[in-house]
């Protein structure tokens, strides 16, 4: 495990702050322009200790990466329009299956190929595949320089990873790619 | 305003109620696990947007009920993958039954 540099402590408090801001509802009162100061200084020592604790975990890579305004409203894109729609067409399948009567399931585990290189897109594209319903991502391995998946996937079209993968990322893939490269 | 609020959350319902139909109806662990996404996606987002409409609209604009909501559901989907990937790895490790599988290319590599 690599020590935490101080950039990633300094990202992760950032983040904790805003989190804490917010479910505190300061964030509304600082705007107002009538803060608390007890609870916007507990909040910093508490961020701060978190950050500490947590930051080895959480960044490996560049810290300040999100905050590029570019990459995050890619992001937010992704999340609310892109995911929405992979998300609804994938719903409604599965929902259809265990509604019908006969029941057509035709499970098995395929092998993905994923062309990443950043470790959080893998990890994003690997959350966004098991939030799916119908596909859970099982592992990640690395052969060769090339990474793969293993899917549980709930009906097999094609057992060649090259088809699968594009029938299980669809688009998800590309856009990831434009987020974390 | 009222009735878009009735609409999200029957929605919402829709989707929690085919999951729940899935998860007892489906053959097996895994297939249980897929079917119970469907509650985890749909059958939540609807009743958080739900929820957020009616702090807002009906309850006269109250922000934090409903940036809590939002972060609730932010929460709720970062968090509940990483666990869904952790039961399905955990539970093909420990020889869970299944159903007959198309392809298992996972126990395949392992041996």
């Amino acid at each position: 495990m690599k020590k935490a540099s101080f950039p990633s402590v300094l990202s992760t408090a950032i983040v904790c702050y805003i989190f804490w801001l917010i479910i505190t509802g300061q964030l509304v009162n600082l705007i107002a322009g009538e803060p608390s100061a007890q609870v916007l200084i507990s909040g910093a020592v508490v961020s701060i200790g978190t950050a500490l604790f947590a930051a080895k975990f959480f960044i490996h890579e560049s810290p300040f990466y999100l905050f590029n305004p570019a990459k995050f409203f890619t992001m937010v894109f992704y999340c609310l329009v892109i995911f929405m729609g992979e998300l609804w067409k994938a719903n409604w399948d599965v929902a259809k299956r265990a509604l019908s009567p006969k029941l057509p399931v035709n499970p098995g585990i395929v092998k993905v190929p994923v062309n990443l290189k950043s470790e959080y897109g893998e990890s994003m594209l690997a959350n966004s595949i098991t939030l799916t319903p119908g596909t859970i991502t099982m592992d990640i391995v690395e052969e060769k320089g090339q990474d793969y998946y293993y899917i549980h996937w709930i009906d097999v079209a094609s057992q060649d990873g090259a088809e699968a993968g594009d029938a299980i990322k669809g688009t998800l893939e590309k856009w990831v790619g434009r987020i974390w490269k | 305003m009222i009735y878009a609020i009735y609409v999200l959350i029957a929605f919402s319902v829709f989707f929690a109620l085919a999951g729940v139909v899935g998860m007892l109806r489906m053959p097996d662990a895994f297939c249980r696990m897929q079917s119970s996404t469907n509650i985890a996606t749909f059958g939540m987002l609807g009743v958080i947007i739900g929820g957020i409409l009616y702090s807002l609209c009906i309850l006269d604009m109250n922000w934090g009920f409903a940036v809590k909501l939002f972060c609730l559901g932010v929460f709720y989907i970062v968090t509940n993958p990483i666990a869904g990937h952790a039961i399905a790895k955990a539970g093909y490790h420990h020889g869970v039954e299944t159903v007959e599988m198309v392809c298992d290319k996972y126990g395949e590599d392992m041996e």
